[in-house]
């Protein structure tokens, strides 16, 4: 099954419609409450980045019946060290982003830890693509 | 649909006033109201007693049956368990004496308040807050309608619920115990309640505990309203002896703000079905971050605002506010403390109103079996694109989508969907409405 949505560029309020719609698909299928709870985490971290960091994007879900898969491409800066950002802490968010009550540098290491799978391609100037697996009712 | 049936209602639809017109069945939060035959029917297990569809009913067909007044004859001790909504029901002209007289003349022998046990249920909470670090989010248990939408709809946070009874299983323990202290046989007491709402009768017939709740009968609050208004014109004005009197803030427990004003700072109210699920939909996806207690309740202004309930909402409230002030500044003057202190039987209590487990009872879930569920899921989404999506409800179902997982599910068949065979070459006036929107190439992927 698949999903897709756009990401709208500084669109914070918005974000979080992706993962409602998945949420109510993954409830359907009886998936364990845990694993909703990575799932809707881990996507939801994800399109944030692309609000805050880039300039928007999209997000591609493909659910079959083992695994869920999510692609959050954006066109943006992309990452310059992604071993920096991986670090728990470490973020380049702009004031105004921190005024949004983000930007403590814990949304990657979090996905990392509510994902089975983590890929990152990026190429500066150009844009970042997140993909993600997460294994059902393993 | 051979289902077990886990929770009972006492909602139930005049089959004669009901004209199908569909409006309780869009504005039911879980979906689980259907038109067959032209009348709505309910899904016992879909349903959680909020009682949006009552509100909602144009024609009053929506009722909550209730107990025969009659059982009260049946014992010799007849209770009346009275929450203070009911007191807020009635105009500041008439006092709570006058009200609690008319009560007697009704037949019943004492009069209970419900929340004079709150203050015990507060202390029992803050204990099991203090005993689970672990949750970071309490959500109150004392809206029944609240408790059951988590079942069935948010299954992921029934452990965020505090597992204990409410303040009417409180009452109605102590006043067994204070009766039969007094020599009253256990067969002699029945305990009446009366209820602001089609939740509490659930909640009392079929606990989510499935233990004894001690209450012999349910009366509804307009009900009781009635026969009251009657009587109070003549009502006596000598005080009536009510057991354990009550403080300001026990008042305004079922007071939207009331019950959360006891914990920390962090903790608050959320009222009114939409509220409610929109908060509950936050925190199920984590992001929001609450450290403490949420009181929750589906109705809007809490038990004011209960389907069964006459005044105003806003004025009742109002009513319990001055009422709260005014024992408080009688408390001072006195240097009274009303405490309610049973050394020998409360820790037994305590053990009492402890839930043994909250289940969770998902209607969401296609079925149990994960690949026939994901069969299900793609069928759904395929059938879901195919309709036009316009809601209209004519398949008896409340949104394009409800039907979709009807037809999945076997309980309805495509054909209901008007627009299955005009869909190719619908008349001009409906593209006049609708446009593009009934073209069946035209169907937008979401
Ligand atoms: N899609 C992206 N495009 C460009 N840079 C990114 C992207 N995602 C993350 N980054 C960079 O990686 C850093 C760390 O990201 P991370 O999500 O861990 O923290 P954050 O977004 O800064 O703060 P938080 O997620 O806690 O609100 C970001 O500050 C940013 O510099
Ligand atoms: S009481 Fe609430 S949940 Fe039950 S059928 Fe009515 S609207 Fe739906
Ligand atoms: S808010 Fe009060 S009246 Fe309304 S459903 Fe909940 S318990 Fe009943
Ligand atoms: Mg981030």
């Amino acid at each position: 099954m698949h999903y897709s949505f756009d990401i709208e560029r500084g669109n914070f309020t918005d974000a979080g419609h992706a993962s409602a719609s998945v949420k109510r698909t993954l409830k359907q299928l009886n998936v364990e409450p845990a694993s909703i709870k990575r799932i809707v985490v881990a996507l939801y971290e994800a399109e944030i980045n692309a609000v805050a960091h880039a300039y928007g994007g999209k997000i591609d879900v493909e659910i079959d019946p083992e695994k869920i898969v999510m692609i959050v491409a954006d066109e943006g800066p992309g990452i310059p060290n992604v071993d920096l950002a991986m670090t728990e802490g470490w973020s380049t968010a702009s004031p105004k982003v921190r005024e949004m009550g983000f930007g403590a540098g814990m949304g990657l290491p979090n996905i990392k830890k509510n994902t089975d799978e983590l890929k990152i391609d990026t190429k500066i100037g150009v844009g970042t693509t997140l993909t993600m697996t997460v294994y059902l009712n393993a | 649909m051979a289902q077990e049936t886990y929770f009972h209602h006492s909602l139930k639809i005049n089959d004669y006033l009901c004209t199908g017109c569909s409006s309780c069945i869009r504005a039911c939060p879980t979906a689980a109201l259907r038109i067959r035959d032209g009348k709505v029917i309910l899904s016992d297990n879909k349903c959680v007693d909020c009682g949006e569809c009552m509100r909602t009913c144009p024609s009053r067909a929506i009722y909550v049956k209730q107990d025969d007044f009659q059982l009260m004859d049946n014992y010799k001790y007849r209770v009346a368990l009275v929450p203070v909504t009911f007191i807020a029901q009635f105009e500041n002209r008439y006092k709570t004496k006058e009200i609690y007289s008319c009560l007697r003349e009704l037949g019943f022998t004492h009069i209970y308040e419900v929340e004079h046990g709150t203050k015990f249920l507060a202390k029992l909470y803050r204990k099991y807050m203090a005993e689970h670090p672990e949750i970071r989010t309490f959500i109150s248990p004392y809206c029944p309608a609240v408790i059951r939408l988590i079942q069935v709809r948010f299954p992921s946070l029934v452990d965020n619920i505090i597992p204990l009874k409410s303040p009417l299983d409180v009452a109605a323990r102590v006043i067994l115990h204070e009766l039969m202290t007094e020599g009253a046989r256990r067969e002699s007491i029945g305990i009446f309640y009366v209820t602001p709402c089609a939740a509490k009768i659930a909640s009392v017939k079929s606990p989510v505990s499935g233990q004894d709740t001690c209450i012999a009968g349910v009366i509804n609050m307009d009900f009781l309203y009635n026969k009251v208004k009657l009587l109070l014109k003549n009502a006596s004005k000598d005080a009536v002896p009510v057991n354990h009197s009550l403080t300001g803030k026990d008042i305004l427990w079922p007071v939207t703000g009331g019950e959360s004003a006891l914990f920390s700072e962090s903790s608050f109210a959320v009222d009114g079905l939409s509220n409610v699920i929109e908060f509950l939909e936050n925190l199920e996806d984590e992001n929001i971050d609450v450290p403490g207690l949420v009181e929750m309740r589906i109705c809007d202004q809490s038990c004011m605002g209960g389907p069964l309930t006459v005044n105003n909402r806003f004025v009742a409230r109002n009513r319990l506010e001055k009422r709260a002030m005014l024992v408080d500044r009688v408390l001072r003057i006195r240097k009274e403390k009303p405490t309610l202190e049973y050394p020998e039987f409360t820790e037994d209590l305590a053990k009492q109103l402890v839930i043994p487990a909250i289940k969770p009872r998902s209607m969401m879930k296609l079925s149990d079996d994960f690949s026939t569920a994901f069969r299900m899921a793609e069928e759904m989404k395929r059938l879901e694109k195919a309709l036009p999506g316009i809601n209209c409800s004519a398949c008896g179902a409340p949104t394009c989508a409800a039907f979709a997982e009807d037809v999945v599910r076997g309980e309805a068949d495509i054909d209901g969907c008007v627009f299955a065979d005009i869909r190719n070459n619908p008349p001009d006036a409906l593209r006049k409405v609708w446009g593009e929107r009934l073209d069946n190439s035209n169907t937008t992927t979401k």
